[in-house]
């Protein structure tokens, strides 16, 4: 009897060009729909008035790659999360991002802080620097705590988060001004449509770290196993791990920066790509990556219409939507196949 | 024959507290190793200071005539492989994944197997007799049965020594002594050198060709399996009181608690 490997470059290959595929044809869709409808003879003809060409090239396009990119880097750093922490429960904002974010976020805002740089708020600037500061202290108290083993890690991350929200609920406690309603809903996370060369940077930025932690995929495959195996096994256990924090902590702090917390879509999409595709990293990363940008850029765009004029955070429908889709796919799964 | 694996007056604690100290052996290439001791004897701690796991405090290891400390991750992987006792995957792999995992430091750039890995991986589970189980997920096989999934993927890693951690614990008597036919299998027909912690000193007396008997601190006694019984040796190092006699020119030892039935 041969044996059949499940996957091979070019079936890797053929599922990657499908899933950008349907990536492209949901952003399609999703930048023609709005309160303004338009539909796609239209735009090739150029038969649309100046305004909604406005609409659609400046607006939803930009937003629509935006939403994408951010879901991509999301997703796919919870699942690399996942398999180095070991822990199915993981998921970006786990190693203090999220509250490094919020802390930061605050603060300009309790300051009343008023520049630009780079064309970013301040909000959006002293959330990057927040969210990084604090991945690198988790980084370095966690590795002290518990070199062999990822549970210091992920319990200094745990601590870390629940000492930097205290400080953020005290900020919003004592502050006065009103900027801090504003923030909060911007933590909440929110898709705002960025000019193209924000867009283009953080394309190429989310890009590369993808492909880099792509090429680790074997390694992570091992690491999820067991450590220690993998370290018998030939891999380079450490180096492995500081790698993957570093490029998960930039991307994930760049998409917080620029879309505040939208929380989920780094734990649900990894796990729903796994229930349906298996644990193997080679493709699971590749096809959560598409996967969290195809499920950000619906659920944004949800955001925009549900209760237009008016627009809800995406962050609240990430969790509306994923919470209950995740759920029904768990009970789903799990029934046929003993995964979790 | 030149050693495979000596070890050089080794010491090795956690702290405070001694677990091996002085301890001396020496392993020919294509011998089968037991090593037996009482929980806390620093079993499994030999084993980690084998692969480089855990450093000693003082002495040194030589693998295949080189000193341990000038081999690269890669060199070790080349040279040992080793079945750990735990099993716990938080993700769900088939066993035909699993083994090639053992290959992964060999994988093209793109991270994947060549037709080299393939073989290599199919024809350890056709050693092992595992090859109808290659699609079926690791938590829905039987214990056994995972065991020698394990024993496949140490077989894939293509090594000329392989450490086992109690492969035959949880395993009922005919799985037992499969697996300890399966090793000397591997011993004879690939010259595997093998080393083996186990608590069953009489099976795997019946398939090695010496026992390590590791005791507290710098207690421990190497020979063949006639010398550990005509000295009494079981006895001392695990200090349990007990008898032993000869089967068929075998030797078993019985251990005899107070409270036993007379």
């Amino acid at each position: 009897m041969t044996q059949q490997s499940g996957l091979t470059f070019t079936k890797l290959l053929t599922s990657i060009l499908i899933g950008v595929a349907i990536l492209a044809a949901t952003m399609l869709v999703c930048s023609l729909v709005g309160t303004k409808t338009l539909s796609i003879e239209q735009l090739i003809h150029s038969d649309i008035s100046a305004i909604d060409s406005e609409i659609f090239y400046r607006i939803r396009l930009p937003r629509v790659l935006l939403a994408s990119i951010v879901g991509a880097a999301l997703a796919i750093s919870g699942a690399v999360l996942q398999a180095i922490l070991k822990n199915p429960l993981a998921d970006p904002y786990i190693l203090g991002i999220s509250s490094g974010a919020g802390v930061g976020a605050m603060l300009a805002s309790v300051m009343g802080l008023q520049f630009t740089f780079l064309g970013k708020s301040p909000i959006a600037i002293f959330a990057f620097i927040g969210a990084f500061a604090t991945v690198w202290l988790v980084w370095t108290i966690g590795s002290l705590a518990d070199k062999r083993s990822s549970n210091g890690l992920l319990l200094t991350g745990v601590v870390i988060n629940t000492f930097l929200s205290a400080i953020t609920m005290f900020m919003v406690a004592i502050a006065r001004s009103s900027t801090v309603h504003s923030t909060m809903i911007w933590l909440m996370g929110n898709i705002f449509p960025e000019d193209l060369t924000t867009i283009t940077t953080m394309a190429i930025l989310t890009l590369l770290a993808a492909i880099a932690l792509m090429r680790l995929g074997p390694s992570l495959n091992l690491i999820s196993f067991s450590a220690a195996q993998a370290k018998t096994v030939g891999i380079n256990v450490s180096r492995v791990r500081f790698i993957t924090f570093l490029t998960t902590a930039f991307i994930t702090s760049i998409a917080v920066s620029l879309s505040g917390l939208i929380g989920f879509v780094g734990l649900i999409v990894p796990h729903a790509v796994r229930l349906i595709w298996g644990a193997d990293h080679r493709r699971l990363l590749p096809i959560t990556a598409i996967a969290g940008a195809i499920f950000m850029v619906i659920a944004d765009t949800i955001a925009r219409i549900i209760i237009s004029p008016a627009q809800l955070p995406v962050g609240i429908l990430t969790a509306l939507i994923g919470g209950p889709f995740f759920i029904v796919l768990l009970i789903k799964n799990s029934k046929r196949q003993n995964l979790l | 024959m030149i050693d495979a694996i000596k070890v050089n007056s080794l010491d090795f604690s956690y702290g405070e507290e001694e677990i091996l100290s002085s301890l001396e052996f020496n392993v020919r290439e294509g011998e089968f190793l037991a090593i037996a001791g009482p929980n806390g004897a620093g079993k499994s701690s030999l084993l980690n200071l084998l692969t480089q796991v855990l450093k000693p405090n003082k002495g040194n290891i030589t693998l295949m005539g080189k000193d341990i400390c000038d081999y690269s991750c890669l060199d070790m992987a080349r040279t040992i492989a080793i079945v750990r006792q735990d099993f716990s995957t938080t993700f769900g792999f088939n066993v035909y994944e699993t083994v090639m995992m053992a290959r992964t430091a060999f994988f093209n750039i793109l991270g994947f197997e060549s037709s080299l890995d393939r073989d290599i991986v199919k024809n350890a589970l056709e050693a092992t007799n595992i090859s109808h189980l290659a699609n079926r997920e690791l938590n829905e096989i039987s214990t056994g049965e995972r065991q020698r999934v394990f024993i496949a993927r140490a077989l894939a890693q293509d090594t000329p020594i392989i450490l086992l951690d109690e492969p035959t614990s949880f395993l009922d008597l005919r799985h037992q002594v499969e697996i300890y036919d399966l090793l000397k299998r591997m011993q004879l027909e690939s010259s595997k050198t093998i080393l083996t912690v186990t608590h069953d000193i009489n099976l795997s007396g019946q398939y090695c060709d010496k026992v390590l008997l590791l005791g507290y601190r710098d207690s421990f006694y190497l020979g063949d399996i006639k010398s550990i019984f005509e000295n009494n040796k079981i006895a001392e190092i695990f200090s349990v009181s007990g008898a032993s006699t000869e089967i068929n020119g075998k030797y078993v030892f019985l251990p005899q608690g107070k409270y036993r039935k007379l």
